[in-house]
């Protein structure tokens, strides 16, 4: 008997994925060669004539055919660590490691519950201060002016996500309340502050601040640009988190007012668990973009891990070498966010499957 | 309203009430020194090496000031990365107490941004350094190319304005940092690349192939560098410039960080012995420690030790006017009395 | 008292009185803090800066500038600059976008292999970054001599990119430019503005063609009124002495902006593009093809407009937070707003009101094209159920 369904092979699949038509055969092929040249230069130039170490500095240089790691060889502890004591760069490395393993370890659903996440991440970074800052346990002080590199990077993203979250929820808040003109009000500011580009905000905040404050608060310059990128973030998370509780349906608060419960209550307990989970692809691309975005305080004069790199061919022995560094900081930023991203994915998955 | 207003009014005097002290006390009180320092390096004045240490003639100021204040620098000093653009209001909002970062005396700084400038402690002209294989011997040859520059800095000013006498079309391209400059130009973006003489020497003498590149002998402006802290505010301003001396007055009695113990304990004259902080005088008047000098030269050496640290040795550049009036320069220390 | 707080209106009040009030009381507070610090730096305020002579000049400006103009010149010179990155690179955002959007829903697993990886690099890596990859990549071109050729008529090296232009005043391609905007904003709304629904459609179709011709003539006797004396109307870049002369240069600083904002956009309008084709559900095109519709108009009448139209508010906020990124600008030296406020800031001292035009400024912008841009999406966004799948 003739088989009315042919069998699915591997070849024929193949063929209805990539050579269904003329025309897809025509885009396969094209593309192909497209992606075969480019990955061929590229292997060519990073692998095959490269350079790998910091003693064959001289076949480097301008006339040189291939990719130039003798400066990531040279120069690696610039990158990752700035200006930080050099000693002690075992601490900064450690730190990073922790706010690596704490970001670890909230993946794990045990965690997922507003008390566990918070107080998680804040024995995260308490370690992280007090591994960096030092000054206690009889480590020496380091003070965040001699921040650089990845931790800083990291240190940035992560008080900047601790403000900023519970702030975002208040402002969240605040936008749906009852009263129209703390509405009102709480509306024009975010959408103001939204339609500003994060740099002139930090800027402001590190410049113009210390002007318009009385002497006591105004702090450290790092401290105050991590604020105003905490505001910047609050803004922006706030929309998401309010997204987050309209796309609920309104008989849930309905339901928990007519039982009596009180607003903290009704918040707490009801809505915003729920808003939070509705909102976590939203708020794992925020977070993405958060993180990408730390590479601003580079213009306000910041030895995060970008501005290190610049610093890293910045002397004249390397100043050639800057698409191998810009290479190697991209990779570092590349394991970070592609890491954040495809958990976001996977969280969004996880979450269509539980809704089935 | 009125409420609000009085408020507002007793919030705001709480700020005005620090501001009538001197940033000399200030510091004192704070027990650290918070100095410019680059967001990149300016080779010879400010470079990060392989360890991601500070090192230059303006961190080595930083450093002695450090030393002079407190006893010693370590500890007590904290170099701030900030670009040219961000110095003037980083001095004003107090993030920094003073800029030692290449700083022209000019009059709108002077007076419109209101600063307060000590006696030079740089003398150098801008130049021009070009690709040998342009043929150009003046910046007139640069006529229809392009010159990269510092973005904030005099040498915008006074390159717009030399370039406008000779009547050339020049594209001025600004950078904000010192790397990006010198690699926009070693990359061939510009034709040109201006900097102060030092910086540009330097960059040339480091670079692949230093024959490929001239210094142009047309000399843009004269610029004299000094330490910039706020105006109205003397007392600060005096440390500066008697640190600045005694930096001279130590190199022109010979007296180095090596020897400096050595003539402490046995004082060739009153004047030098004062000068040490053998007998009293010299630091209570400006309300220091009477051996700050001591520490300062023990810290960071004479004017001529710094000077071949950072400059002479690493680029062997001779110091023309920025020696001692003694050997033909334009320096010269105050009177110790 | 007690019984007072009881009162739910009254709590109301006094909530927003409270809240409103603290908010005064901090900005009051800002402004008397500001006045003190001021005055005891001996500082001066005000705006009349703003009529002063800068001393310094700019490296791209679409307006005649020198040294010794004012430095509200200079903001106007930044601003115009901004505006222009936004135009160019916000609409090759959207051209990569959609082609890659395009790639990723084809069917063809190749292209959606490669567009997925186009989104996965260029989306998880800093625009900042981005821009001085790129800025490195095309400063280390080949020196003026060696320019890469493109048929004799356009160049590339390491002074930027050259092509063939007009000889005219920038003035007139600025009036002609407006006038394409015009166009566009009646194009759009006699296509979808209710009093034109009922008319015949030969008849609207003759009304969108004399539009269009109208502004090609407009166009043309603009350009034409503006030619430079005594130059030939088309002018082709030929190397002379150090670079070359003639035609129009794109330098590498606006170019490294261009291909940074625009790859960098592209690929999250790509995501926004590949979303929308999502939206709209199988049953769409295949109600398409059994109407004989070929795969080509399928794709063009039907999928790709429902599409853009699914996703319009998302791309609105898209290009509000595209257009914010030109500020990357001042990282490779591209005069853009926000480098001309850093610069004037350094130069003249006068920070507040400074930083108080740029915040003005971008708050303006932004807020006139959200409000465009949305009434461009009530104007052509779905109405009823026309995503039934």
């Amino acid at each position: 008997m003739d088989a009315t369904l042919p069998r699915q092979t591997r070849l024929r699949a193949l063929r209805t994925d990539y050579f269904s038509t003329r025309l897809d055969t025509l885009v396969t092929l094209g593309f192909g060669l497209l992606a075969a040249w480019v990955l061929w230069s590229l292997f060519d130039w990073g692998v095959l004539h490269a350079v790998w170490s910091a003693e064959n500095r001289e076949a480097c240089g301008h006339g040189a055919e291939g990719a130039c790691w003798a400066v990531i060889d040279a120069r690696w502890r610039l990158i990752l660590f700035g200006l930080y004591p050099f000693e002690e760069q075992w601490r900064s490395a450690l730190a990073c490691a922790v706010i690596v393993l704490t970001g670890g370890a909230s993946c794990a659903p045990w965690f997922w519950t507003a008390r566990r996440l918070a107080a998680l991440w804040v024995a995260g970074f308490v370690t992280f201060y007090v591994l960096m800052r030092g000054g206690v346990f009889g480590l020496t002080e380091v003070s965040e002016q001699n921040w650089g590199g990845l931790s800083l990077t990291i240190f940035i993203f992560a008080s900047v996500t601790l403000l900023g979250m519970p702030l975002a929820i208040v402002f969240a808040l605040l936008r749906r309340s009852q009263l129209p003109w703390i509405a009102r009000t709480m509306g024009v500011i975010i959408d103001a502050i939204r339609s500003l580009p994060l740099l002139s905000i930090m800027f402001t905040f590190a410049i113009v601040l210390p002007f318009v404050l009385p002497g006591w608060m105004i702090g450290d310059k790092l401290h105050r640009v991590i604020a105003g990128y905490a505001l910047f973030f609050a803004c922006y998370q706030a929309e998401i988190i309010r997204g987050g509780i309209q796309s609920l349906p309104g008989g849930q608060e309905e339901a928990a007012q007519a039982l009596g419960l009180g607003y903290w209550h009704r918040i707490g307990h009801i809505i915003l668990p729920q808003a939070f989970r509705n909102a976590l692809p939203a708020t794992i691309n925020q977070l993405v973009i958060t993180f990408k975005e730390t590479s601003l305080v580079v213009i306000i004069g910041f030895f995060e891990i970008l501005a290190s790199g610049n610093a890293a061919y910045g002397n004249s022995e390397w100043n050639f070498a800057h698409v191998e560094v810009y290479a190697f900081v991209g990779l570092i930023y590349f394991v970070f966010v592609f890491a954040l991203s495809r958990y976001g994915a996977y969280l969004e998955r996880r979450m269509a499957v539980a809704e089935r | 309203m009125k409420f609000l207003l009085t408020a507002a009014a007793a919030l705001g005097l709480m700020a005005g009430a620090a501001s009538a002290q001197s940033r000399l006390e200030t510091v004192q009180e704070r027990g650290k020194l918070l100095c410019s320092g680059h967001n990149g390096s300016y080779l010879g004045f400010a470079e990060v090496d392989d360890q991601g240490n500070w090192e230059g003639l303006d961190i080595d100021l930083c450093r002695g000031l450090a030393a002079s204040l407190f006893g010693k620098a370590e500890g007590h000093l904290d170099i701030v990365p900030i670009s040219w653009a961000q110095r003037w209001p980083a001095l004003q909002s107090g993030d920094i107490d003073v800029i030692i970062k290449l700083s022209g005396w000019s009059q709108s700084r002077d007076t419109e941004l209101n600063l307060a400038f000590s006696n030079p402690y740089f003398v150098a002209g801008f130049h021009v350094m070009t690709n040998a294989d342009l043929g150009v011997e003046s910046v007139a040859g640069l006529d229809g190319g392009s010159i990269c520059v510092s973005a904030g800095t005099t040498t915008e000013r006074f390159l717009a304005a030399y370039v406008e006498k000779l009547g050339i079309d020049v594209e001025i391209i600004v950078f904000e940092s010192g790397d990006e400059v010198r690699t926009a130009y070693f990359n061939g973006r510009c034709d040109g690349l201006t900097l102060l003489a030092p910086p540009l020497a330097a960059a040339r003498a480091t670079s692949e192939n230093p024959e490929a590149h001239v210094i142009l002998p047309d000399v843009i402006a004269l610029e004299p560098e000094g330490i910039i802290v706020p105006e109205g505010d003397p007392k600060w301003l005096d440390v500066m410039n008697w640190m600045l001396s005694s930096l001279w007055f130590a190199e022109l009695n010979g007296i180095t960080s090596e020897n400096v113990d050595e003539i402490k304990a046995n004082p060739p004259s009153a004047q030098i012995g004062k000068f040490l902080g053998v007998t009293p005088g010299y630091g209570s008047r400006l309300g220091l420690s009477d051996d700050w000098a001591y520490n300062l030269i023990t810290e960071v050496g004479n004017y001529a030790e710094i000077y071949d640290r950072n400059i002479g040795v690493p680029y062997a550049l001779p110091r023309a006017k920025n020696n001692l009036y003694t050997n033909g320069g334009l320096f010269y220390p105050l009177m110790v009395d | 008292m007690i019984s007072l707080l009881r009162q739910k209106s009254f709590r109301d009040t006094a909530s927003q009185v409270g809240f409103i009030g603290v908010l005064i009381l901090l900005v009051v507070t800002f402004a008397l803090t500001a006045k003190t610090n001021l005055d005891a730096q001996g500082m001066t305020s005000g705006f009349g800066f703003l009529e002063r002579a800068t001393g310094w000049g700019v490296s791209f400006s679409l307006i005649p500038f020198d040294t010794n103009d004012t430095y509200a010149r200079v903001i106007l010179v930044g601003l115009l600059n901004s505006l222009f990155l936004g135009a160019i690179s916000l609409t090759l955002a959207t051209v990569i976008g959609i082609g890659i959007g395009i790639m990723r829903v084809s069917g063809n697993k190749m292209a959606e292999l490669i567009g997925t990886v186009y989104v996965e690099i260029f989306r998880n890596l800093p625009l900042l970054l981005q821009a001085f990859f790129w800025y490195a990549v095309l400063t280390t071109l080949p020196r003026p001599r060696d320019a890469l050729e493109f048929g004799g008529v356009a160049f590339l090296n390491g002074r930027g990119a050259y092509l063939p232009g007009l000889n005219v005043t920038g003035f007139s391609v600025f009036l002609a430019a407006i006038a394409l905007a015009v166009t566009v904003g009646l194009w759009l709304w006699l296509r979808s503005a209710r009093r034109f629904a009922r008319m015949a459609p030969h008849i609207k179709k003759a009304w969108s063609r004399g539009l269009w011709l109208g502004w090609a003539a407009l166009a043309v006797a603009l350009l034409w009124a503006g030619r430079i004396p005594e130059t030939p109307l088309l002018s082709i870049p030929t190397l002379k002495g150090l670079n070359f002369r003639g035609g129009i240069r794109v330098s590498p600083e606006l170019l490294t902006c261009i291909i940074a904002i625009s790859v960098y956009g592209g690929a999250y309008i790509g995501e926004i593009v590949r979303a929308g084709f999502n939206a709209v559900g199988k049953g769409q095109s295949e109600a398409g093809h059994a109407l004989g519709l070929s795969t080509w108009q399928t794709f063009t009448r039907i999928r790709l407009p429902l599409a853009i139209r699914a996703v319009m508010p998302m791309l609105i906020n898209q290009y509000v937070w595209l257009f914010k990124s030109t500020t990357i600008g001042i990282a490779v030296g591209f005069v853009d707003f926000f480098m001309v406020i850093s610069t004037s800031i350094n130069q003249s001292g006068q920070t507040l009101e400074l930083i108080a035009i740029l915040m003005g400024g971008f708050l303006v912008i932004n807020y006139s094209m959200a409000w465009v841009l949305n009434r461009v999406n009530d104007a052509i966004k779905l109405k009823g159920t026309q995503l039934r799948t």
